[in-house]
């Protein structure tokens, strides 16, 4: 698990709030030249990142994307008193921001404390929890300072340190997808230098918590035969029901639903009884909410799988996995390229 | 000048009411070497006695507390998740999410994902029975192998520095050991007696016994006290400001404060230069509760440090109002030993 676990916290160390990944974009290059320096980088406009490996003129044009991006916040405006004004940048859960340090992407990265209302003050209103337009980050700066080091627009990110816990397991901000990108780099590591007779594009892909606008035009771009994506998905957990969600460390979950293929789906599952790999079945009643649904409707449409890690507390400051799951993930990546070189032939 | 490099020494260690070891063993370290006699009570209080030139007309003592809030652990679930209970007053909307260390090992405060969550739950706190701290154990067995019932939980947070502004888990009151252990390597005028309570976050039960046993005539509790000076919150609720200097309240929810010594500390203050605030609202409360109606009554006043986020896992002090309380709780004890206390 070394391997999977060093890669996690290089790239989890790097900011990536939806439309600003360009730090956790340098940190994936800097671990793909140590793990995998044979594949052929590129950059896009919308923030993407893609890294080759393989023949590309071959009929068989893999596509593993994970997207890089992590929900985030978005400085709006200073107050009088030097208080930073706040919107949520993806689906940020609330509850978890009152009192939580966080790091301001100014000119400079800056600490900030989100604000929370003594509960003395809270006039028995302590039950809820405000809006995040109506919080406000504290640097602790006066508003001459603040509107020095800050401008409207700049990201703001939860500050939250990577942490080993009992076993395998991980906890990391942002390990809804950088446990995918690990997975990606992983692979990357695993095929890194074998002769591959189809093409693999691993793409990282920019803005999926926002709508999936990365992944739209990557795919476009590459026009893949098919196309894999890994993402999280919901681990058990108190509060959360048995059918949508899969066991932690028991294996990855291999999705099935209406708008991924069907063929890919079987080919993931038929290569994990061989290997002896635990898997689950991640059943979903039409779209899976994850780049699968734009890379499957891309031009003329692309057969395309999706795998998910299982992670606890999706969203939140206290997002685990744990790290063999995405090993296995990994695995079952680089065996389904060089089984077959990727051909769906049935 | 306070001693900043202590500070985040004593805020580096965990010391959750009922479990202030480590606090009280790094500050008998550093004490010993300067203090006449220091000892540990029974219920695990620090004193610590140290002459000074001459004997004093009064008899003090200056305390502030080693324990910190945070959460203990209760029971331990069929799938390795720790239940818990708070320690001292928690507001439960800071829980969520938080990692927290729980004899020695990394934990999580788990939430449901807010994909999963309708309407009003996203917008609720979650009750702390709803809670759970998961260490990455697979089952209850893996769980116990690491944690037992009683073990306590603090909080996970770094300590850092941006311009005159500290912040740090459990500055409350470990900016109060800091001030006072200051106090025990300087030079004295008089005689004092130095105490570092624990289980003040529980009931200020640490300082009720050891003001016994110390039996002081006055008495002078160092502490870090709730700034809301914050957006959003009214002038009128703020309570104090941070870097408008210590604050000496006249009064809180647990004591009226003596007042020759209320306006004895914001005199001092004024003849040596040091910006010095009062609290503008009844709240909080502190060891001055148990200490002034010790025995037969003690004289007792209150320096504390304006504090941003008490009791959340990272409070926020400015530098200049922890130096100035140092130097202020000084000026205080120097005058207060000097003088007859009737």
């Amino acid at each position: 698990m070394q391997d999977i676990k060093e890669i996690l916290w290089e790239i989890c160390k790097a900011p990536g709030s939806p439309g600003q990944e360009g730090a956790a974009r340098q940190a994936v290059k800097a671990v793909l030249e140590k793990v995998c320096p044979q594949a052929v980088l590129n950059d896009d406009p919308m923030g993407n990142l893609t890294a080759f490996l393989g023949d590309k003129h071959s009929q068989n044009q893999l596509l593993f994307d994970a997207h890089l991006d992590q929900i985030g916040m978005v400085v709006t405006g200073i107050t009088e008193e030097g208080f930073l004004h706040l919107a949520p940048c993806g689906g940020v859960d609330r509850r978890v921001l009152p009192g939580s340090p966080v790091d301001v992407y100014g000119k400079e990265r800056l600490t900030g404390i989100v604000c929370c209302q003594p509960p003395h003050l809270s006039d028995g209103k302590a039950e809820k929890v405000e809006p995040v337009e109506e919080m406000y980050v504290d640097l602790g700066l006066s508003r001459a300072q603040a509107e020095e080091m800050v401008r409207p627009g700049d990201a703001v990110l939860l500050h939250v340190e990577p942490r080993q816990m009992l076993g395998a397991r991980v906890t990391a901000a942002g390990l809804d997808n950088r446990a995918g990108v690990a997975v990606l780099l992983r692979c990357a590591q695993l095929l890194g230098g074998k002769p591959l007779s189809c093409g693999v594009t691993f793409l990282f892909s920019s803005r999926e918590e926002i709508g999936c606008e990365g992944a739209r035009v990557a795919a476009y771009q590459v026009q893949p035969s098919q196309a894999v994506v890994v993402d999280v998905s919901f681990a058990r957990q108190p509060g959360v029901p048995p059918q949508k969600s899969g066991s932690m460390g028991a294996g990855m979950m291999i999705g099935t639903a209406p708008s991924l293929d069907a063929c890919v789906t079987s080919r993931l599952i038929a290569l994990c009884k061989e290997h002896g790999w635990d898997y689950q079945m991640e059943v979903m009643g039409g779209r899976t909410g994850t780049n699968a649904d734009v890379i499957g409707i891309t031009r003329a449409g692309v057969p395309t799988g999706l795998i998910s890690v299982p992670l606890r507390y999706m969203h939140t400051t206290a997002e685990t996995i744990d790290c063999k799951d995405a090993e296995y993930t990994a695995q079952l990546l680089a065996a389904y390229v060089q089984e077959k070189g990727g051909a769906l032939d049935g | 000048m306070a001693d900043l490099k202590l500070l985040e020494e004593l805020c580096s260690l965990y010391g959750v009411s009922g479990n202030e070891g480590p606090v009280r063993q790094k500050l008998c370290d550093l004490l010993t070497p300067f203090a006449d006699r220091i000892e540990t009570d029974a219920l695990g209080n620090l004193l610590v006695y140290k002459q000074g030139k001459q004997r004093p007309k009064t008899r003090l003592m200056i305390s502030a507390h080693m324990d910190e809030v945070g959460l203990i652990v209760t029971h331990i679930t069929d799938d390795g998740l720790l239940k818990f209970a708070t320690v001292g007053g928690i507001d439960n909307r800071i829980l969520c999410g938080k990692q927290v260390m729980v004899n020695g090992h990394y934990g999580v405060i788990g939430g449901k994902p807010v994909h999963l969550m309708k309407g009003e739950e996203r917008e609720k706190a979650v009750a702390v029975d709803d809670l759970s701290i998961d260490i990455g154990a697979m089952n209850r067995a893996q769980a116990e192998q690491a944690v037992s019932l009683g073990d306590t939980v603090g909080f996970v947070s770094g300590f850092d520095r941006f311009g005159n502004k500290v912040r740090a888990r459990a500055l409350d009151d470990r900016a109060g050991c800091a001030i006072v252990a200051g106090l025990v390597q300087s030079e004295l005028a008089y005689d004092m007696t130095f105490v570092f309570c624990v289980q003040e976050e529980i009931g200020l039960r640490g300082a009720r016994v050891a003001a016994y046993q110390v039996q002081p005539q006055a008495a002078i509790v160092v502490e870090c006290t709730t700034a809301a000076d914050l957006s959003g919150v009214g002038a009128g609720k703020q309570v104090c400001r941070l870097g408008e200097g210590p604050v000496v309240p006249f009064m809180d929810r647990s004591t009226i404060y003596d007042r020759e010594y209320y306006e004895l500390a914001f005199r001092l203050a004024r003849e040596n230069g040091l910006l010095c605030q009062t609290k503008q609202r009844i709240a909080g409360g502190n060891d001055a509760g148990a200490i002034h109606v010790s025995r037969g009554g003690v004289r007792t006043v209150s320096v504390s440090v304006p504090c941003r986020y008490l009791h959340s896992p990272m409070g926020m002090i400015a530098q200049e109002d922890f130096d100035a309380a140092q130097t202020l709780t000084a000026l205080l004890a120097e005058h207060i030993a000097g003088h007859p206390a009737v």
